[in-house]
């Protein structure tokens, strides 16, 4: 380990970097442990999705990255630099409706360069070429309650875009959507992401969104939670709509599946998913 | 096929037909209702030491508004409203966040903020009367206890069922403790305080007309209760209707401020 951070100095400046991670719960029950000794690394420009079996730590490992929850074990740095609390060049999306109902669109896309200080006249012009970007031109007066759920997630996606951030941590930001949503959003992402370049830590339980997304797929095991794999993704890009047909694709997602199960069954009981 | 049918029933009553709009039957209500008062008072159904005719309440009306006595208890109630209810807002307000922020607190003093709300505070008015002497000062405490109450608590609830994830958002962008305050958790508890806002000021101004009508120097109040002590059924009247236009044009003012901001926060 000590070599890792000894000697790629140059590497890891424009890497996120998980360092023996881990997050201990102290509950009434005792203590729970949540995420064990996570270490990895994601590298400059890549899209890293990580699955695991529900409740296994996945959201514990995001928040860890945002600084909104502080690791008990190891650390995570950025660029280089530790993380120690929510960051002005990391940004989140979650899996539930995070808009503001009183705001418009407009102000909502604005909604963190605002807690950033950056003037109205910036702000608001460079939330409207993220509404631009999610295809939300047209709507920026409109308030969230007279929009659908993929187009309150595409306002929170132009949100977190609006502060440029350096990574992207998105915490199932498709869950709550029905599945023709879902895949049309999903290829939104993409070729927004290929234009932006930025990392992404995507947190997803859909093992076909994960190939089809990333660079990279981190499986995570049953709590405690240590990431069991990490499956290269080496389909190529772009990807267009036939990639899901691919024999390859296939063939990664069978792989995927195959690791999720035996966790699942962890957590589960032998033969749940049989059942 | 009940297309048909409603089409029938609309018909019935006929589309354009007034009876249809609230507005209209609430005001034909209200005429009615002061056509039968006028008969059954000038029939003597009603007797005059209950009531006068609505139209020499009206007469008597008229020749009260205009005098320097009536000036001086009208500004002396409105005053004592306005700072009762200023007061309820000033502490509610923050006690509610304070209940919500230290959730032990809320559990403790829940209780006995709600038996407060349950409690007829006006029954300590003597006791103040006592202790602080025959001016504003009692009336502007009880009633701004009891404005304050349901400001508390709507405060309390309303931040409590603020979602989750907007707190997770605020921490997410590093939002700083006033910004959070300010762009997140009083926007989105607004419209569920207002609610209690509204009741809050309902209760100044009813606690300090009960309190002015027991003992007081001046106000409105006060002289539609020494009018009815004089038996001066005809200036009591007067003075009750005085209470009832303003009732009716603060609560007028109050639907619309909230019609507007659940508008614009909605």
């Amino acid at each position: 380990m000590s070599d890792v951070l000894g000697t790629s100095t140059t590497e890891q400046n424009n890497n996120v970097v998980f360092d023996r991670i881990g997050m201990t719960f102290q509950t009434d029950a005792g203590a729970t442990q949540a995420v064990a000794n996570v270490s990895g690394t994601i590298p400059d420009g890549k899209f890293v999705s990580v699955i695991g079996p529900s409740g296994c730590g996945k959201s514990t490992l995001l928040d860890m990255v945002g600084g909104i929850l502080k690791p008990t074990q190891g650390s995570v740095s950025i660029d280089g630099e530790l993380v120690t609390g929510p960051r002005r060049d990391t940004a989140m999306v979650f899996q539930e409706d995070s808009t503001l109902h009183w705001r418009s669109v407009l102000d909502n896309v604005a909604f963190g360069l605002e807690i950033q200080g950056v003037s109205k006249v910036d702000r608001n012009d460079r939330a409207r070429r993220m509404i631009d970007l999610v295809g939300l031109r047209g709507f920026e007066d409109h308030r969230p309650g007279q929009l659908s759920g993929g187009m309150k997630q595409r306002v929170a996606i132009a949100r977190a875009l609006a502060v440029e951030p350096r990574v992207l941590l998105m915490d199932e930001p498709f869950g709550a959507l029905d599945q023709q949503t879902r895949q049309f959003i999903g290829r939104e992402l993409l070729r927004i992401w290929e234009r932006t370049q930025n990392r992404v830590l995507f947190i997803t339980h859909d093992i076909q969104e994960a190939v089809y997304l990333s660079d990279e797929v981190w499986v995570m095991s049953a709590r405690p939670s240590i990431v069991k794999e990490i499956v290269n993704i080496d389909l190529p890009r772009p990807r267009p709509e036939g990639t899901h047909a691919l024999p390859r694709f296939r063939e990664l997602e069978e792989h995927l599946w195959n690791l999720v199960k035996v966790e699942a069954e962890k957590t589960l009981g032998p033969g749940a998913l049989l059942a | 096929m009940s297309t048909p049918q409603i089409a029938v029933k609309t018909k019935h009553l006929g589309a354009g037909s007034v009876w249809r709009r609230p507005t209209f039957v609430q005001w034909f209500i209200i005429v009615a209702l002061l056509v039968v008062l006028e008969a059954a008072t000038r029939t003597g159904l009603i007797v005059p030491t209950l009531m006068v005719p609505p139209s020499e309440i009206l007469t008597r009306l008229a020749s009260i508004v205009p005098t320097s006595e009536f000036a001086e208890d009208a500004t002396r109630t409105l005053t004592t409203i306005l700072f009762a209810f200023a007061i309820g807002v000033a502490v509610g307000i923050p006690l509610g966040v304070f209940l919500w922020r230290i959730p032990a607190a809320g559990r403790i003093l829940e209780p006995f903020i709600v038996t407060g709300y349950a409690m007829p505070t006006l029954l300590f008015y003597p006791i103040l009367l006592a202790v602080m002497g025959l001016n504003a000062g009692p009336i502007i405490l009880i009633a701004a206890t009891m404005s304050l109450i349901p400001i508390a608590l709507t405060t309390m609830i309303a931040l409590n069922s603020i979602k989750p994830i907007l707190h997770k958002l605020a921490n997410s962008v590093n939002a700083s403790p006033a910004q959070y305050y300010l762009k997140v958790l009083f926007p989105a508890a607004t419209p569920l305080v207002f609610p209690g806002i509204r009741l809050g000021f309902i209760y100044a101004v009813i606690g300090t007309i009960a309190m002015e009508f027991i003992l007081a120097a001046q106000g409105i109040g006060f002289r539609a209760g020494l009018y009815y002590r004089e038996l001066n059924v005809s200036d009591m009247w007067a003075y009750i209707v005085v209470v009832v236009v303003v009732s009716v044009v603060v609560n007028g003012v109050l639907t619309w401020l909230e019609k507007r901001i659940r508008r614009d926060m909605l």
